[in-house]
C-alpha cells in the first residue's frame, strides 16, 4: 500500500505513545478508520461523538496522557464542542481530531461541512486545518506538545479529506517544532524568596492547592512542603485527592460548596499561597470579601491565571515542580504552631455543630460504596447535588482517584469519562456516580460500555427532579418549584437491563447494603439506582452574591 | 459584558504569523473580554512570513497588561508591544468628503493650508481632503471641518514604528 496522509497519522499517533482513541466514523473520517485496521492503535466506538471527547478526557486525567478523540466533519465535529470546552476549562491534555470536506469544497456549504476552526476558537488552546499533506507531520507532532505544555488544553486538528487520502512520503523523524519561547519561564529566583520569607514570618498560613497540581505531578513537593512548613492546605474542586489527607492539616473544600472549616480558616489567615489555581468564582465566592487578611503568593504556569480576578501580591509564573523545587529549601522547618491548635479548636467545634457530612443519607451512602470498593478505585463524579455530595465525602486515596468537571459543569461527563478511565487504568476498579439528570445526558454510552465488557459501576442516584436546581428555587426563589421534575416512570434497572448490562435498585434509607454487595461482586458493569428523597440537598451552601463564610445551614437560616 | 469606562485610548501593535484565520483568533480575545476594537490596520511587515497588527481600543487602565498576556498565549503572536508611549511614532490617514457651502470657500481653503492636508480631488462643491497625522492631529482636523458639512470620512486607524532601530529581527 502506498503511503497516504491517514498513514502519517497513524505514524504520529504511535510516535506521541497513543495506543488508544475514542470517536465516530463518518464518510469524511474513512481514510483513517480504514489505516487503523492493521495498525496498533485501538479505537473505542462510543455511541455519540460528545462522549468520545469526555472519554478522552477521562482518559488523560485517569492517566496523565494525552487523551485523544475523533470525529467526523459536520455534526461529528460539533459535537465534541461540549466535551472540548469541559476539557479547555479543565486544562486536560486532548487533541481532537476532525475530518473536514476536501479542500476543494472548504467555504462551499459542502455535505457534513462545518467550520469548526471557527466554533471552537475559543475553547481550544490552538487548533490547525492542515492544507498541505507535507506539513501534516509537523502539525500533528505540534498539536501534541502544544496540548500538554505550559498550561494543557486541547487542540484540535481539522483533516479535510483530500489530506488524508492524498499520497504522501512517510514523515521523518524529526522533534516537534520549537514553541514559542513565551511558554517556557525562567526561574526568578528574587520571588521565590520574597515568597519563602513571607511564608516564614507569617502567623496564620494557609496553602490552596488546585488542579495545577496534579497537571504538574507535583503531589510529593507539595506533601514535603506541607509537612515541613507545618502549613494547613484547602484545595479546590480539581486540587481533590492531590494530597492525602495527612491528619490535622487538610481542613477540606473551599468554595460555594465547600467546607465550612475550610472557607472560615482561609477568611482567617495572613498568609495565602495559591498553588496551580485560577481563584474562580466557585472558590473565592464574593471576591471582595475573599480572605480579607491575608497576603497572597500565587505560583502558576499560566501568566493569564496570575490576577485574573483577585490581586496577588506575590505572583510567580512557572511550572510549580521546578517553582516548589527551589522554594523548599528556602523554607523554615516549624514545630505546630498556634495557628494549628486554633484550628483544631474549630474543626472541634464545627463537628459538634454539624451531625452529619452535610450529604445527609446520599452522603452516607457514597461513603458505604466507597468502603466496599477496593482501595485502588478510581470515581467519576458527574454535575449537580451528586458532585457535590461525592466531592465531599469521597477520600479520595490519590491524586488521579478522582475525577469531576469542574470548571464547565457538564451534565453527562461521568459515564464517558469513566470509559476512558477504566481503558487508562484497566487495573483500578471505576465508579461513575450520577445523578438521573445527568445519566439521561450520556445514557448512550451504556451500550459502550455494554459492547465492550467494561467492568463499570454505574450509580445513579435517583431523586426524580434536577436536585441542585431544586435545592436553589427552594431555597432562593422561594420554593417556587418549575420545570426540575423529571419524574420516577422510568426503570432504569431495566433500561440497563435492556443495554445488556445487570443490576438492581436500592432506597438510600432502607437497606442500601445489598445493592452495593452485588454491585460489588458483578465481574463486569452493573448499575446500581440509589433512590433518594428530593430534599435531601447538600449544606452549608453559600447564597449566590454572598462572601465564603455566610453560610447556610438549612432552608430557615 | 461591555466595558463602561472610556477612559484612554490603547494602541498595541502584535506582530503575527502572516497566516488565514490569525486576525479572528486576535479579534476574538478583545472580544471575549469585552473590549471594543476602535481601529484597525494589518499589513506585511519586511518578513512576508510576518504580519502587523496595529490595534486600538479604549479600556480601563489594567487592559494592556491582561490583554497583552492573553495575546501573548496565541501560537501565533510573535510579540506584543504597547505603543502608546512616547518611544512610538504614531500616524493615522484620513480621507474626508466636505460638502462646500456658499461663502465658506475661502475659509476651508485657509484651514487646509492650516491643518497641511492635501486636496485629493474637487468639484464646485464638494471636496476630497486627505490628511495624515498623529491621532490627536486627526481628531482636532475632524473637529474643525464637522462645521463646514463633512459628508463622509474614512481613516486607517494608527499605525505604529518604534523611533530608534529595534532589537528584534522578524
Amino acid at each position: 500500500m502506498e503511503t497516504i496522509g491517514a498513514d502519517i497519522i497513524i505514524q504520529i499517533l504511535r510516535e506521541e505513545g497513543v495506543d488508544v482513541i475514542f470517536g465516530y466514523p463518518g464518510a469524511n473520517t474513512l481514510p483513517i478508520h480504514d489505516r487503523l485496521i492493521n495498525s496498533e492503535v485501538r479505537h473505542y466506538l462510543m455511541r455519540h461523538e460528545q462522549a468520545a471527547a469526555h472519554a478522552a478526557d477521562g482518559y488523560a486525567r485517569a492517566t496523565g496522557k494525552v487523551g485523544v478523540c475523533i470525529a467526523t466533519s459536520g455534526p461529528g465535529a460539533t459535537n465534541l464542542v461540549t466535551g472540548i470546552a469541559t476539557a479547555f476549562m479543565d486544562s486536560t491534555p486532548m487533541v481532537a481530531l476532525t475530518a473536514q470536506v476536501s479542500t476543494s469544497l472548504l467555504g462551499q456549504d459542502a455535505f457534513q461541512e462545518t467550520d469548526i476552526i471557527g466554533i471552537t476558537l475559543p475553547i481550544t488552546k490552538h487548533s490547525y486545518q492542515v492544507h498541505d499533506v507535507n506539513n501534516l507531520a509537523a502539525t500533528l507532532r505540534q498539536a501534541f506538545e502544544l496540548a500538554k505544555t505550559g498550561r494543557p488544553g486541547p487542540v484540535l486538528v481539522d483533516l479535510p479529506r483530500d489530506i488524508l487520502s492524498s499520497k504522501c512520503p512517510a514523515a521523518e523523524e524529526k522533534a516537534a517544532p520549537a514553541l514559542k519561547a513565551n511558554y517556557k519561564t525562567e526561574e526568578d529566583r528574587e520571588q521565590l524568596e520574597m515568597i519563602a520569607k513571607t511564608l516564614n514570618q507569617s502567623e496564620r498560613p494557609i496553602l490552596i492547592i488546585g488542579g495545577g497540581v496534579k497537571l504538574s505531578n507535583a503531589f510529593l513537593l507539595v506533601r514535603e512542603l506541607i509537612e515541613k512548613a507545618k502549613i494547613p492546605f484547602v484545595t479546590t474542586m480539581m486540587g481533590i485527592g492531590s494530597v492525602d489527607s495527612i491528619n490535622g492539616y487538610n481542613l477540606g473544600l473551599i468554595g460555594t460548596h465547600g467546607n465550612e472549616l475550610a472557607n472560615s480558616m482561609v477568611h482567617q489567615c495572613d498568609f495565602i499561597l495559591a498553588i496551580g489555581t485560577r481563584f474562580s468564582d466557585r472558590s473565592t465566592a464574593l471576591i471582595e470579601e475573599f480572605a480579607p487578611l491575608a497576603k497572597i503568593a500565587q505560583i502558576d504556569i499560566d501568566p493569564t491565571s496570575i490576577g485574573k480576578s483577585i490581586k496577588i501580591n506575590l505572583p510567580y509564573v512557572g511550572d510549580i515542580r521546578d517553582a516548589l523545587t527551589a522554594l523548599l529549601p528556602l523554607i523554615d522547618a516549624k514545630e505546630k504552631s498556634e495557628w494549628l491548635q486554633r484550628i483544631q479548636s474549630e474543626r472541634d467545634a464545627i463537628t459538634g455543630k454539624v451531625a452529619d457530612t452535610g450529604c445527609g443519607l446520599a452522603g452516607d451512602f457514597i461513603r458505604m460504596v466507597q468502603e466496599a470498593m477496593p482501595v485502588e478505585t478510581t470515581v467519576t463524579a458527574d454535575v449537580g447535588l451528586n458532585q457535590i455530595w461525592t466531592v465531599r465525602t469521597w477520600q479520595a486515596r490519590s491524586p488521579r482517584s478522582l475525577i469531576t468537571s469542574g470548571g464547565m459543569g457538564t451534565m453527562g461527563f461521568s459515564l464517558p469519562a469513566a470509559i476512558g478511565a477504566k481503558i487508562g487504568t484497566p487495573e483500578r476498579a471505576v465508579v461513575a456516580i450520577t445523578g438521573d439528570g445527568g445519566f439521561y445526558m450520556n445514557i448512550q454510552e451504556l451500550a459502550t460500555i455494554s459492547y465492550y465488557n467494561l467492568p463499570i459501576k454505574i450509580v445513579v442516584i435517583n431523586n426524580g427532579h434536577l436536585g441542585m436546581i431544586r435545592q436553589i428555587q427552594d431555597l432562593f426563589y422561594n420554593a417556587r418549584f418549575n420545570t426540575i421534575e423529571l419524574g420516577s416512570k422510568v426503570d432504569f434497572v431495566a433500561v440497563a437491563r435492556g443495554f445488556g448490562i445487570p443490576g438492581s435498585r436500592i432506597a438510600v434509607d432502607k437497606d442500601p447494603q445489598a445493592g452495593i454487595e452485588a454491585m460489588v461482586k458483578a465481574d463486569g458493569p452493573y448499575l446500581l439506582e440509589a433512590v433518594v428523597d428530593p430534599e435531601n440537598y447538600v449544606y452549608p451552601i453559600i447564597p449566590p452574591g454572598c462572601s465564603n463564610i455566610e453560610m447556610m445551614y438549612d432552608r430557615l437560616d | 459584558m461591555l466595558k463602561k469606562a472610556r477612559e484612554q485610548e490603547q494602541t498595541i501593535s502584535i506582530l503575527v504569523n502572516n497566516q488565514p484565520g490569525v486576525l479572528s483568533r486576535v479579534g476574538g480575545v478583545f472580544g471575549r473580554h469585552g473590549y471594543n476594537i476602535k481601529s484597525l490596520c494589518v499589513a506585511e511587515t519586511t518578513n512576508r512570513d510576518v504580519s502587523r497588527i496595529t490595534l486600538t481600543s479604549e479600556s480601563d487602565p489594567d487592559f494592556t497588561e491582561k490583554i497583552k498576556k492573553q495575546l501573548d498565549k496565541l501560537v501565533d503572536v510573535i510579540e506584543v508591544s504597547d505603543v502608546s508611549g512616547q518611544s512610538y511614532i504614531q500616524r493615522e490617514l484620513m480621507l474626508i468628503g466636505l460638502t462646500v457651502k456658499e461663502g465658506a470657500y475661502s475659509d476651508i481653503l485657509r484651514a487646509i493650508e492650516l491643518f497641511g492636508c492635501r486636496i485629493v480631488t474637487m468639484t464646485p462643491d464638494y471636496f476630497i481632503l486627505e490628511l495624515t497625522g498623529q491621532p490627536d492631529e486627526t481628531a482636532a482636523f475632524l473637529k474643525f471641518f464637522q462645521s463646514f458639512g463633512v459628508e463622509e470620512i474614512n481613516r486607517t486607524g494608527s499605525i505604529a514604528i518604534e523611533r530608534t532601530k529595534p532589537q528584534r529581527r522578524i
